[in-house]
């Protein structure tokens, strides 16, 4: 059984926010301030910062989560763009 | 230096002829992982050993022997035997670097108390395997060893074991030292290395356009290294010499190298110079090669930066493409094919490379061996997870500069080392020096929680389990009390099990969810060198690093390690320690092996970290430094400790304590033979609670107590099954 409401993006995105703080152990941040379209990786400024390491994290946690197998290489780079971008993809998924 | 004896347990074969013979006709030997059942997992091939010798007449329980024990044995035995070289006639050392240590063996007892939690014999076997096992095993059938070492850098630590070896070797505490690294297959490092997608679907493809991970491999490689001046007049000949060698770290990421390359060409470039040699020099390099796209690029850009024009001429090429990633062999199974590289003047290829990637300048050698005119000198790279890094060069013997050179290298006159901060941090908060030298008086709720976070950056220290975060209080409070240079400062952690219940955690959930579940993040955390990876990376050290294992005599065995890298001028300085969280599985085994035994089954364990600042003692005076003691005499030994120690020197005052980590039978027989007998007693246990890193809360408080001038002399005395080490501190 997978948690997540694929017809509610809101709601996915939260559950999304929520899970990139828990699995990178971001201590402190609270989930509700990551910006739906802020960058999730690289040094960019209103970038989090995130790198390869927590990319593969990352994917496992989504997996695992939402049921959703998250693509390797540039695919996955386009889906980690950001807490929407990842939402998209687990909903797309999910409804296909 | 000269290096006598080789020895080789590789995928391609058992001994150095058929590992060698098959190299160079540029044989593969990485396939489908019959060892265990790798169903479910990315990638399944791996390097493995076919036949493994059991040795016919195992001491003791056969039961102690892991495949990595076993690899080990066969790889320095036959190094032994080429060597002729018989421990009994000589003081001869041994140094084993690995990271899996028994791990195979493990897993079978992990999952078996997946079905019965209770299950009496997998506890008892649970902590059966620790990385010091193998040490154990050939102490027993090819000991006695004057000094027995095992320490864990990750993928370096085969090539840090050989470093540490010319280190003994340079103080000339021993005639010679049997060196080198195993480490088996495992479910553990196949489903992490997988989880990282570090591993390529087909076998690894070193430097090749398409190259998209490494291949896992496992073996053994050991060497045997003597001063050239000591086996001449025993009448050995060499096969080539250990002309220079350089470790550093790089202190930027847990799992990825630092892509400008700048360590390790600094490394290189220290690592040519220390040999008496120049680029011009070099005419091959066995590259660290793992074939992971960041790995091979930044070597590449390194090599390009140390070597300069002369690298389109220095032939490279790296093994991996055919024995695999033999991680905490590989530096040492590398170092002797780059041996025989030299010797035998052949070099040996790099398999898979059909399409060499543009953006890697290299003069790379293809698929098969080829025999050239001479190798003159040659260089092997190993790194490891966390950034900690070694190069080492391997010469002709005859090269000429190379053994002045290293003769002529400033091994410290006086030999004078000192301790220069302390630093401990457990149920009794964070302490420094004049907070340790008055611990053995206090006494703490030792069931307080001890929260490392409220002395960390959380952002900086997001990555580091709690063992790490332990360590990183300790060493941090160490560094801002001593305003110590962190550049050329060294790491040397010790832990008796490394991160046990982390391990079982991970592989229970590879055990109940496959292996697409195991954590990319958590993964790194499970080498035994991870703490020092992780510490080194949040202060900013960047001197030699690794990890050191002697069962609860650890943080001894750090600082032991520590004094004798400061004395052979491998560092100005090193903290030296020990970290060990509070165990669930150690407590549930302790528990269930001395239910009769309430002193061992209910002691109270803590969360522990420990650090000592161990500095030569002209760079402590240079910078200033409070010296709060000197380092008076080390003594280490296996067995017995009983003849060690008549050597020991006694207190030169009446004002002297014997610092204890806790309270033995052992210790106090021991102790009846020597002038300390009559000396106060101060333990360390009754005031933290149990911890395997007692030891190195023992030498700092001995160290704070002489700096606050408590006391004038100190000894402090580690003992652990099988072996001791006898620290003798004194006012400086």
């Amino acid at each position: 059984m997978h948690v997540g409401d694929a017809g509610n993006p809101g709601r996915l995105r939260s559950e999304i926010k929520a899970l990139v703080v828990s699995e990178l152990n971001l201590k402190g941040r609270d989930p509700e301030t990551i910006e739906d379209d802020s960058a999730l990786f690289g040094a960019g400024a209103g970038s989090l910062g995130l790198d390869s390491l927590d990319a593969l994290q990352l994917a496992m946690a989504i997996e695992e989560n939402f049921g959703v197998r998250i693509p390797e290489g540039d695919e996955a780079r386009a889906i980690f763009k950001s807490v929407r971008a990842i939402a998209d993809h687990v909903a797309k998924v999910r409804s296909g | 230096m000269w290096i006598t004896g080789l020895g080789l347990v590789t995928p391609l074969g058992i001994g150095v002829e058929q590992t060698w013979a098959a190299l160079v006709r540029g044989d593969r030997a990485i396939g489908p992982i019959r060892l265990f059942d790798a169903a479910g997992q990315r990638v399944s091939i791996a390097g493995e050993v076919g036949g493994i010798p059991w040795p016919s007449d195992l001491p003791g329980h056969a039961a102690a022997w892991s495949r990595t024990s076993v690899m080990a044995e066969a790889a320095a035995k036959e190094a032994m035997h080429t060597a002729r070289i018989d421990a009994h006639d000589a003081r001869v050392g041994l140094v084993i670097g690995g990271t899996t240590g028994g791990m195979l063996e493990t897993e079978q007892f992990l999952a078996q108390l997946l079905v019965e939690p209770a299950s009496r014999d997998a506890l008892a076997a649970m902590l059966s395997h620790p990385l010091t096992a193998t040490g154990d095993c050939l102490e027993g059938t090819l000991g006695p060893f004057a000094r027995v070492r095992t320490l864990s850098s990750a993928c370096s630590s085969g090539a840090n074991a050989i470093v540490v070896a010319a280190s003994w070797l340079l103080t000339g505490e021993v005639d010679a030292v049997v060196a080198g690294g195993s480490d088996g297959l495992c479910r553990l490092t196949l489903s992490g290395f997988n989880a990282l997608s570090a591993l390529d679907p087909s076998p690894c493809r070193p430097f090749d356009r398409r190259r998209r991970g490494t291949s896992l491999g496992e073996g053994a490689g050991f060497l045997v290294l003597e001063r050239a001046e000591r086996a001449s007049a025993r009448g050995a000949r060499p096969i080539a010499a250990l002309a220079g060698w350089a470790v550093g770290s790089e202190a930027h990421h847990i799992t990825n190298p630092a892509p400008d390359g700048g360590l390790v060409a600094s490394l290189i470039t220290r690592a040519i110079a220390r040999a008496g040699l120049t680029a011009g020099d070099i005419d091959y390099v066995n590259a660290h090669g793992t074939g992971t796209p960041l790995n091979d690029a930044m070597e590449a850009v390194a090599l390009a930066r140390a070597l300069g024009s002369e690298r389109t001429r220095v032939a490279v090429s790296s093994s991996k493409g055919q024995i695999g990633h033999t991680l905490g062999a590989a530096g040492a199974i590398e170092a002797a094919i780059t041996t025989l590289v030299v010797s035998r003047h052949t070099l040996v290829p790099t398999a898979g490379l059909d399409e060499p990637d543009p953006a890697l300048d290299l003069a790379h050698v293809p698929h098969v061996g080829r025999e050239v005119p001479r190798v003159r000198a040659a260089l092997t790279n190993a790194f490891g997870f966390g950034g900690m890094d070694t190069v080492l060069v391997i010469a002709e013997p005859d090269l000429g500069r190379s053994e002045t050179a290293v003769r002529q290298r400033p091994v410290l006159e006086d030999r004078s080392v000192v301790v220069t901060g302390v630093a401990v941090f457990g149920p009794c908060g964070r302490l420094g020096v004049e907070e340790c030298a008055a611990l053995p008086g206090n006494r703490f709720a030792l069931d307080a929680p001890v929260d490392p976070d409220a002395h960390l950056d959380l952002a900086k220290a997001r990555r580091l389990d709690r063992a790490a975060r332990l360590g990183a209080v300790a060493v941090d409070h160490l560094l801002a009390q001593s305003g110590v240079p962190t550049v050329d400062c060294g790491l040397l952690l010790g832990s008796a099990f490394a991160n046990v219940d982390a391990s079982a955690a991970f592989m229970h959930r590879v055990f109940e969810k496959g292996a697409r579940a195991a954590s990319p993040a958590e993964f790194p955390n499970l080498v035994p060198s991870a703490s020092v990876g992780h510490v080194s990376i949040y202060t900013g050290l960047h001197g030699p690093a690794f990890a050191t294992a002697d069962l609860e005599a650890s943080g001894e065995s750090a600082f032991v390690q520590a004094a004798q890298l400061v004395q052979a001028a491998e560092a100005p300085r090193v903290i030296a320690g020990a970290v060990e969280p509070r165990s669930g599985m150690v407590q549930r085994v302790l528990s269930t092996l001395f239910e009769r035994v309430p002193s061992l089954a209910g002691a109270t364990r803590a969360d522990v970290a420990a650090a000592t600042l161990v500095e030569a003692e002209g760079e402590a005076r240079a910078r200033g430094a409070r010296v709060l003691a000197r380092i008076e005499q080390v003594l280490e030994w296996r067995g017995d400790g009983g003849p060690a120690l008549a050597s020991l020197r006694g207190p030169r005052s009446a004002r002297a304590q014997v610092v204890l980590p806790r309270a033995s039978e052992e210790a106090d027989r021991l102790l009846a033979s020597t002038s300390w007998r009559a000396s106060e007693r101060v333990l360390c246990a009754p005031v933290l609670g149990e911890s395997d890193a007692l030891g190195a809360v023992a030498i700092a408080v001995g160290a704070a107590r002489i700096g606050v001038a408590a006391v004038d002399d100190v000894l402090v005395l580690g003992l652990a099954k099988g072996r001791g080490f006898a620290i003798v501190l004194a006012s400086a």
